[in-house]
Protein backbone atom coordinates (compact mmCIF):
# COMPACT_ATOMS: atom_id res chain seq x y z
CA UNK A 1 0.00 0.00 0.00
CA UNK A 2 2.57 2.67 1.21
CA UNK A 3 4.46 1.26 -2.62
CA UNK A 4 1.31 2.03 -4.41
CA UNK A 5 0.91 5.69 -2.55
CA UNK A 6 4.51 6.29 -3.10
CA UNK A 7 4.46 5.51 -7.25
CA UNK A 8 1.38 7.40 -7.34
CA UNK A 9 2.64 10.41 -5.83
CA UNK A 10 5.99 10.30 -7.85
CA UNK A 11 3.30 9.47 -11.21
CA UNK A 12 1.54 12.90 -10.43
CA UNK A 13 4.41 14.92 -9.58
CA UNK A 14 6.37 13.99 -12.78
CA UNK A 15 2.97 14.56 -14.70
CA UNK A 16 2.98 17.80 -13.07
CA UNK A 17 5.87 18.89 -12.45
CA UNK A 18 8.52 17.51 -15.25
CA UNK A 19 8.99 20.32 -17.77
CA UNK A 20 8.74 18.18 -20.98
CA UNK A 21 8.17 19.68 -24.39
CA UNK A 22 5.22 19.07 -26.35
CA UNK A 23 5.28 14.71 -26.50
CA UNK A 24 4.77 15.50 -22.49
CA UNK A 25 2.07 17.84 -22.92
CA UNK A 26 0.27 15.42 -25.71
CA UNK A 27 0.91 12.47 -23.55
CA UNK A 28 -0.91 14.37 -20.89
CA UNK A 29 -3.87 15.52 -23.16
CA UNK A 30 -4.08 12.01 -24.66
CA UNK A 31 -4.48 10.54 -21.13
CA UNK A 32 -7.17 13.00 -19.59
CA UNK A 33 -8.97 13.11 -23.23
CA UNK A 34 -9.07 9.14 -22.55
CA UNK A 35 -9.98 9.15 -19.19
CA UNK A 36 -12.78 11.87 -19.73
CA UNK A 37 -14.21 10.27 -22.80
CA UNK A 38 -13.92 6.71 -20.51
CA UNK A 39 -15.95 8.24 -17.97
CA UNK A 40 -18.50 9.14 -19.79
CA UNK A 41 -19.23 6.56 -21.77
CA UNK A 42 -19.32 4.76 -18.53
CA UNK A 43 -21.82 7.06 -16.92
CA UNK A 44 -23.81 6.59 -20.47
CA UNK A 45 -23.75 3.13 -20.26
CA UNK A 46 -25.51 3.13 -16.76
CA UNK A 47 -28.20 5.95 -17.83
CA UNK A 48 -28.99 3.83 -21.30
CA UNK A 49 -29.23 0.72 -18.89
CA UNK A 50 -31.99 2.38 -17.24
CA UNK A 51 -34.72 2.67 -19.67
CA UNK A 52 -35.29 -1.28 -19.49
CA UNK A 53 -35.33 -1.28 -15.17
CA UNK A 54 -36.85 2.20 -14.44
CA UNK A 55 -37.82 4.06 -17.55
CA UNK A 56 -38.99 7.50 -15.28
CA UNK A 57 -35.04 7.82 -14.35
CA UNK A 58 -34.36 7.38 -17.79
CA UNK A 59 -36.35 9.89 -18.62
CA UNK A 60 -34.55 12.44 -15.71
CA UNK A 61 -31.21 11.45 -16.56
CA UNK A 62 -31.88 12.29 -20.54
CA UNK A 63 -33.94 15.83 -18.88
CA UNK A 64 -30.05 16.01 -17.02
CA UNK A 65 -27.64 15.80 -19.98
CA UNK A 66 -30.37 18.87 -21.14
CA UNK A 67 -29.13 21.12 -18.68
CA UNK A 68 -26.46 23.89 -19.54
CA UNK A 69 -23.40 22.80 -17.73
CA UNK A 70 -23.63 19.37 -19.16
CA UNK A 71 -24.46 20.60 -22.82
CA UNK A 72 -20.91 22.63 -21.86
CA UNK A 73 -19.30 19.45 -20.83
CA UNK A 74 -21.23 18.01 -24.13
CA UNK A 75 -18.85 20.40 -25.99
CA UNK A 76 -15.54 19.37 -24.43
CA UNK A 77 -16.38 16.05 -24.58
CA UNK A 78 -16.47 15.68 -28.26
CA UNK A 79 -12.97 17.74 -27.99
CA UNK A 80 -11.76 14.89 -26.08
CA UNK A 81 -12.99 12.28 -28.45
CA UNK A 82 -11.33 14.26 -31.74
CA UNK A 83 -7.88 14.67 -30.00
CA UNK A 84 -7.68 11.30 -28.37
CA UNK A 85 -8.60 9.61 -31.89
CA UNK A 86 -6.09 12.24 -33.67
CA UNK A 87 -3.51 11.94 -31.57
CA UNK A 88 -3.95 8.23 -31.99
CA UNK A 89 -3.36 8.04 -35.92
CA UNK A 90 -0.41 10.09 -35.28
CA UNK A 91 0.63 7.46 -32.60
CA UNK A 92 0.16 4.65 -34.47
CA UNK A 93 1.77 6.49 -38.11
CA UNK A 94 5.11 7.12 -36.25
CA UNK A 95 5.44 4.11 -34.43
CA UNK A 96 4.08 1.43 -36.48
CA UNK A 97 4.45 3.02 -40.13
CA UNK A 98 7.54 4.94 -40.22
CA UNK A 99 9.65 4.92 -36.92
CA UNK A 100 12.34 7.26 -38.30
CA UNK A 101 9.64 9.93 -38.04
CA UNK A 102 10.76 9.81 -34.06
CA UNK A 103 13.47 12.83 -33.91
CA UNK A 104 12.82 15.81 -31.80
CA UNK A 105 12.24 18.19 -34.79
CA UNK A 106 9.59 15.78 -36.69
CA UNK A 107 7.66 14.95 -33.04
CA UNK A 108 7.52 18.34 -31.89
CA UNK A 109 6.27 19.50 -35.23
CA UNK A 110 3.77 16.69 -35.47
CA UNK A 111 2.58 16.84 -31.78
CA UNK A 112 1.78 20.90 -32.72
CA UNK A 113 0.10 20.08 -35.82
CA UNK A 114 -2.31 17.33 -33.92
CA UNK A 115 -3.50 19.98 -31.89
CA UNK A 116 -4.53 22.59 -34.31
CA UNK A 117 -6.09 19.92 -36.51
CA UNK A 118 -8.37 18.49 -33.55
CA UNK A 119 -8.94 21.79 -32.87
CA UNK A 120 -10.34 22.48 -36.37
CA UNK A 121 -11.90 19.55 -36.72
CA UNK A 122 -14.17 20.56 -33.08
CA UNK A 123 -14.68 24.16 -34.20
CA UNK A 124 -17.77 23.51 -36.84
CA UNK A 125 -19.26 20.68 -33.79
CA UNK A 126 -18.56 23.51 -31.15
CA UNK A 127 -19.97 26.09 -33.04
CA UNK A 128 -23.47 24.31 -33.23
CA UNK A 129 -23.57 22.97 -29.89
CA UNK A 130 -22.90 26.35 -28.22
CA UNK A 131 -25.81 27.70 -30.28
CA UNK A 132 -27.75 24.97 -28.85
CA UNK A 133 -26.69 25.51 -25.25
CA UNK A 134 -27.61 29.20 -26.07
CA UNK A 135 -31.32 28.22 -26.96
CA UNK A 136 -31.44 26.43 -23.79
CA UNK A 137 -30.51 29.45 -21.18
CA UNK B 1 25.95 37.50 -12.88
CA UNK B 2 23.82 36.54 -9.82
CA UNK B 3 22.52 33.22 -9.95
CA UNK B 4 20.03 31.72 -6.82
CA UNK B 5 20.53 28.08 -6.57
CA UNK B 6 17.56 25.77 -4.65
CA UNK B 7 19.02 22.31 -4.31
CA UNK B 8 16.45 19.40 -2.79
CA UNK B 9 18.37 18.47 0.30
CA UNK B 10 17.06 14.49 1.92
CA UNK B 11 19.70 13.27 4.86
CA UNK B 12 18.44 11.22 7.29
CA UNK B 13 21.79 10.30 9.01
CA UNK B 14 21.82 13.91 9.84
CA UNK B 15 18.15 14.27 11.07
CA UNK B 16 17.07 16.22 7.93
CA UNK B 17 14.02 13.03 7.47
CA UNK B 18 11.75 14.99 5.38
CA UNK B 19 12.62 16.42 2.15
CA UNK B 20 13.08 20.30 1.50
CA UNK B 21 15.53 22.72 -0.37
CA UNK B 22 18.42 24.92 0.55
CA UNK B 23 19.22 27.91 -1.25
CA UNK B 24 22.53 29.73 -1.93
CA UNK B 25 22.87 33.33 -3.95
CA UNK B 26 26.10 33.12 -5.91
CA UNK B 27 27.39 36.06 -6.81
CA UNK B 28 29.76 36.64 -10.42
CA UNK B 29 28.34 33.56 -12.25
CA UNK B 30 29.46 33.16 -15.91
CA UNK B 31 27.00 32.38 -17.90
CA UNK B 32 28.97 29.49 -19.82
CA UNK B 33 29.41 28.06 -16.10
CA UNK B 34 27.45 24.89 -15.94
CA UNK B 35 25.13 23.63 -13.31
CA UNK B 36 28.01 21.72 -12.06
CA UNK B 37 30.55 24.10 -11.37
CA UNK B 38 27.77 26.13 -9.28
CA UNK B 39 26.81 22.51 -6.99
CA UNK B 40 31.13 22.12 -6.46
CA UNK B 41 31.44 25.82 -5.30
CA UNK B 42 28.27 25.29 -2.93
CA UNK B 43 30.19 21.90 -1.40
CA UNK B 44 33.31 23.81 -1.41
CA UNK B 45 33.01 27.26 -0.27
CA UNK B 46 29.28 26.80 1.67
CA UNK B 47 28.07 23.44 2.42
CA UNK B 48 30.32 20.33 2.51
CA UNK B 49 27.54 17.94 3.67
CA UNK B 50 26.09 18.83 -0.10
CA UNK B 51 25.86 15.49 -1.71
CA UNK B 52 25.90 14.74 -5.58
CA UNK B 53 27.81 11.75 -7.83
CA UNK B 54 30.01 13.21 -10.41
CA UNK B 55 33.12 11.42 -11.93
CA UNK B 56 34.40 12.62 -14.97
CA UNK B 57 32.70 16.15 -15.34
CA UNK B 58 32.92 16.29 -18.99
CA UNK B 59 28.91 14.10 -20.11
CA UNK B 60 30.73 10.64 -20.42
CA UNK B 61 30.32 8.60 -17.42
CA UNK B 62 27.18 9.66 -16.90
CA UNK B 63 27.12 10.04 -13.07
CA UNK B 64 25.14 13.49 -12.78
CA UNK B 65 21.80 13.18 -14.54
CA UNK B 66 19.94 15.09 -12.12
CA UNK B 67 16.69 17.10 -12.54
CA UNK B 68 17.36 21.33 -13.20
CA UNK B 69 14.50 23.13 -13.24
CA UNK B 70 11.94 20.59 -14.01
CA UNK B 71 14.11 18.46 -16.47
CA UNK B 72 16.52 15.90 -17.26
CA UNK B 73 20.32 16.91 -17.68
CA UNK B 74 23.77 16.26 -16.78
CA UNK B 75 25.01 18.60 -14.57
CA UNK B 76 28.49 18.53 -16.33
CA UNK B 77 26.67 19.36 -19.80
CA UNK B 78 23.94 22.49 -19.16
CA UNK B 79 25.06 25.64 -19.07
CA UNK B 80 24.05 28.08 -16.98
CA UNK B 81 22.67 30.58 -19.86
CA UNK B 82 21.02 27.88 -21.44
CA UNK B 83 18.41 27.76 -18.59
CA UNK B 84 17.34 31.48 -19.29
CA UNK B 85 16.76 31.64 -15.59
CA UNK B 86 18.38 33.58 -12.79
CA UNK B 87 16.81 30.86 -10.43
CA UNK B 88 17.60 27.36 -10.32
CA UNK B 89 16.32 24.29 -9.21
CA UNK B 90 18.42 21.33 -8.98
CA UNK B 91 16.36 18.00 -8.19
CA UNK B 92 16.61 14.56 -8.35
CA UNK B 93 16.15 12.06 -10.93
CA UNK B 94 12.20 10.95 -10.29
CA UNK B 95 11.19 7.48 -9.89
CA UNK B 96 14.32 5.95 -7.91
CA UNK B 97 14.90 5.97 -4.26
CA UNK B 98 16.31 8.87 -2.68
CA UNK B 99 19.35 7.95 -0.42
CA UNK B 100 20.26 11.58 0.37
CA UNK B 101 20.34 15.15 -1.42
CA UNK B 102 21.09 14.57 -4.99
CA UNK B 103 21.74 10.55 -4.61
CA UNK B 104 19.70 8.16 -5.72
CA UNK B 105 19.62 4.18 -5.57
CA UNK B 106 20.84 2.97 -9.32
CA UNK B 107 20.49 -0.20 -8.30
CA UNK B 108 17.15 -1.15 -10.13
CA UNK B 109 18.10 0.66 -12.84
CA UNK B 110 21.32 -1.54 -13.40
CA UNK B 111 19.39 -4.29 -12.30
CA UNK B 112 16.59 -3.86 -15.09
CA UNK B 113 20.17 -3.05 -17.56
CA UNK B 114 21.32 -6.50 -16.91
CA UNK B 115 17.88 -8.20 -17.35
CA UNK B 116 18.19 -8.12 -21.41
CA UNK B 117 21.50 -9.63 -21.67
CA UNK B 118 23.84 -6.13 -22.42
CA UNK B 119 26.70 -8.43 -24.36
CA UNK B 120 27.63 -10.43 -27.37
CA UNK B 121 26.34 -13.66 -27.17
CA UNK B 122 27.87 -15.62 -30.16
CA UNK B 123 28.93 -19.42 -30.00
CA UNK B 124 30.25 -19.45 -33.89
CA UNK B 125 33.59 -19.57 -34.58
CA UNK B 126 34.74 -16.91 -36.69
CA UNK B 127 35.93 -17.95 -40.78
CA UNK B 128 39.15 -16.79 -39.77
CA UNK B 129 39.48 -18.32 -36.15
CA UNK B 130 39.90 -14.27 -35.17
CA UNK B 131 37.92 -11.86 -36.38
CA UNK B 132 34.03 -11.80 -36.64
CA UNK B 133 33.49 -9.08 -39.53
CA UNK B 134 30.99 -6.90 -40.40
CA UNK B 135 30.35 -4.48 -42.98
CA UNK B 136 30.02 -0.72 -42.57
CA UNK B 137 25.92 -0.96 -43.31
CA UNK B 138 25.91 -3.84 -40.45
CA UNK B 139 27.16 -1.62 -38.13
CA UNK B 140 25.94 1.65 -39.18
CA UNK B 141 22.53 -0.51 -38.21
CA UNK B 142 22.57 -0.41 -34.65
CA UNK B 143 25.39 2.81 -34.54
CA UNK B 144 23.20 5.53 -32.90
CA UNK B 145 22.34 2.90 -29.85
CA UNK B 146 26.46 2.15 -28.58
CA UNK B 147 26.52 5.76 -27.86
CA UNK B 148 24.44 5.37 -24.05
CA UNK B 149 26.34 6.49 -21.42
CA UNK B 150 23.94 4.98 -18.66
CA UNK B 151 22.87 8.02 -17.23
CA UNK B 152 19.12 7.23 -16.59
CA UNK B 153 18.14 10.74 -17.78
CA UNK B 154 15.86 9.04 -20.42
CA UNK B 155 14.54 6.15 -18.00
CA UNK B 156 13.18 8.67 -15.19
CA UNK B 157 11.81 11.23 -17.46
CA UNK B 158 9.53 8.24 -18.24
CA UNK B 159 5.76 8.70 -17.09
CA UNK B 160 5.69 4.98 -17.71
CA UNK B 161 8.84 4.39 -15.41
CA UNK B 162 7.07 6.65 -12.88
CA UNK B 163 3.85 4.95 -12.47
CA UNK B 164 6.03 1.50 -12.39
CA UNK B 165 9.12 1.16 -11.53
CA UNK B 166 9.13 -2.34 -12.86
CA UNK B 167 9.08 -1.60 -16.41
CA UNK B 168 12.53 -2.13 -17.81
CA UNK B 169 12.82 1.75 -19.59
CA UNK B 170 14.34 3.49 -22.11
CA UNK B 171 17.74 2.89 -21.49
CA UNK B 172 17.21 -0.80 -20.65
CA UNK B 173 15.42 -0.88 -24.39
CA UNK B 174 18.11 1.02 -26.20
CA UNK B 175 20.76 -1.37 -24.52
CA UNK B 176 19.07 -4.22 -25.82
CA UNK B 177 18.87 -2.58 -29.59
CA UNK B 178 22.22 -2.28 -29.36
CA UNK B 179 23.09 -6.33 -29.64
CA UNK B 180 19.76 -7.16 -31.06
CA UNK B 181 20.56 -5.65 -34.31
CA UNK B 182 24.10 -6.60 -34.27
CA UNK B 183 24.74 -8.98 -37.15
CA UNK B 184 27.69 -11.07 -34.74
CA UNK B 185 25.24 -11.35 -32.07
CA UNK B 186 23.10 -14.43 -32.04
CA UNK B 187 20.58 -13.79 -28.86
CA UNK B 188 18.32 -11.28 -30.19
CA UNK B 189 15.52 -14.21 -30.01
CA UNK B 190 16.06 -14.10 -26.14
CA UNK B 191 16.02 -10.29 -25.59
CA UNK B 192 13.02 -10.04 -27.79
CA UNK B 193 11.26 -13.02 -25.42
CA UNK B 194 12.35 -10.62 -22.69
CA UNK B 195 11.07 -7.47 -23.96
CA UNK B 196 7.57 -8.76 -25.33
CA UNK B 197 6.53 -9.17 -21.27
CA UNK B 198 4.21 -6.98 -19.38
CA UNK B 199 7.01 -5.20 -18.45
CA UNK B 200 8.93 -4.88 -21.90
CA UNK B 201 8.39 -2.38 -24.57
CA UNK B 202 4.53 -2.50 -24.80
CA UNK B 203 4.36 0.01 -21.46
CA UNK B 204 5.99 2.92 -24.23
CA UNK B 205 3.43 5.55 -24.52
CA UNK B 206 5.51 7.46 -26.90
CA UNK B 207 5.66 10.29 -24.74
CA UNK B 208 8.90 11.32 -25.73
CA UNK B 209 10.53 12.19 -22.69
CA UNK B 210 13.42 10.48 -22.98
CA UNK B 211 14.76 11.42 -26.19
CA UNK B 212 14.42 15.00 -25.42
CA UNK B 213 16.07 14.40 -22.12
CA UNK B 214 19.46 12.22 -23.62
CA UNK B 215 22.42 14.01 -23.37
CA UNK B 216 23.76 11.77 -26.06
CA UNK B 217 21.27 12.76 -28.65
CA UNK B 218 20.06 8.86 -29.36
CA UNK B 219 16.98 8.29 -31.70
CA UNK B 220 15.38 6.19 -28.31
CA UNK B 221 11.68 6.65 -29.10
CA UNK B 222 12.96 5.66 -32.51
CA UNK B 223 14.90 2.80 -31.17
CA UNK B 224 12.05 1.39 -29.07
CA UNK B 225 9.34 1.40 -32.14
CA UNK B 226 12.04 -0.92 -33.94
CA UNK B 227 12.30 -3.31 -31.19
CA UNK B 228 8.19 -3.28 -31.38
CA UNK B 229 8.73 -4.15 -35.43
CA UNK B 230 11.34 -6.58 -34.13
CA UNK B 231 9.07 -8.51 -31.86
CA UNK B 232 6.11 -8.26 -34.15
CA UNK B 233 8.01 -9.18 -37.42
CA UNK B 234 10.46 -11.03 -36.03
CA UNK B 235 13.08 -9.10 -38.63
CA UNK B 236 15.98 -8.09 -37.05
CA UNK B 237 17.95 -6.58 -40.33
Amino acid sequence: MTTLIASLRTTLSGYIKYRGREGHYSFLLHRITGLGTLLFLAIHIVDTATVYWMPELYDHAIAIYRLPPFLLGEIGLVFCVIYHGVNGLRIIYQDMVKPSSWTIHTQRRAARWTLALSILFWLPAAFVMFRTLLAHL
Amino acid sequence: MEVTLRVFRYNPEAGRTKPSYDSWTLQDVDPTDRVLDLLEHVKGYHDGTLSFRRSCAHGVCGSDAMRINGRNYLACKVLVRDLNSTTITVEPILGLKVLKDLIVDMEPFFESYRSVMPYMVSDEVPADGKERLQSIEQRERFDDTTKCILCAACTTSCPSFWGDGKYVGPATIVNAHRFIFDSRDQAAGERLEILNEQQGVWRCRTAFNCTEACPREIHITQAIAEVKHAITSGNVD
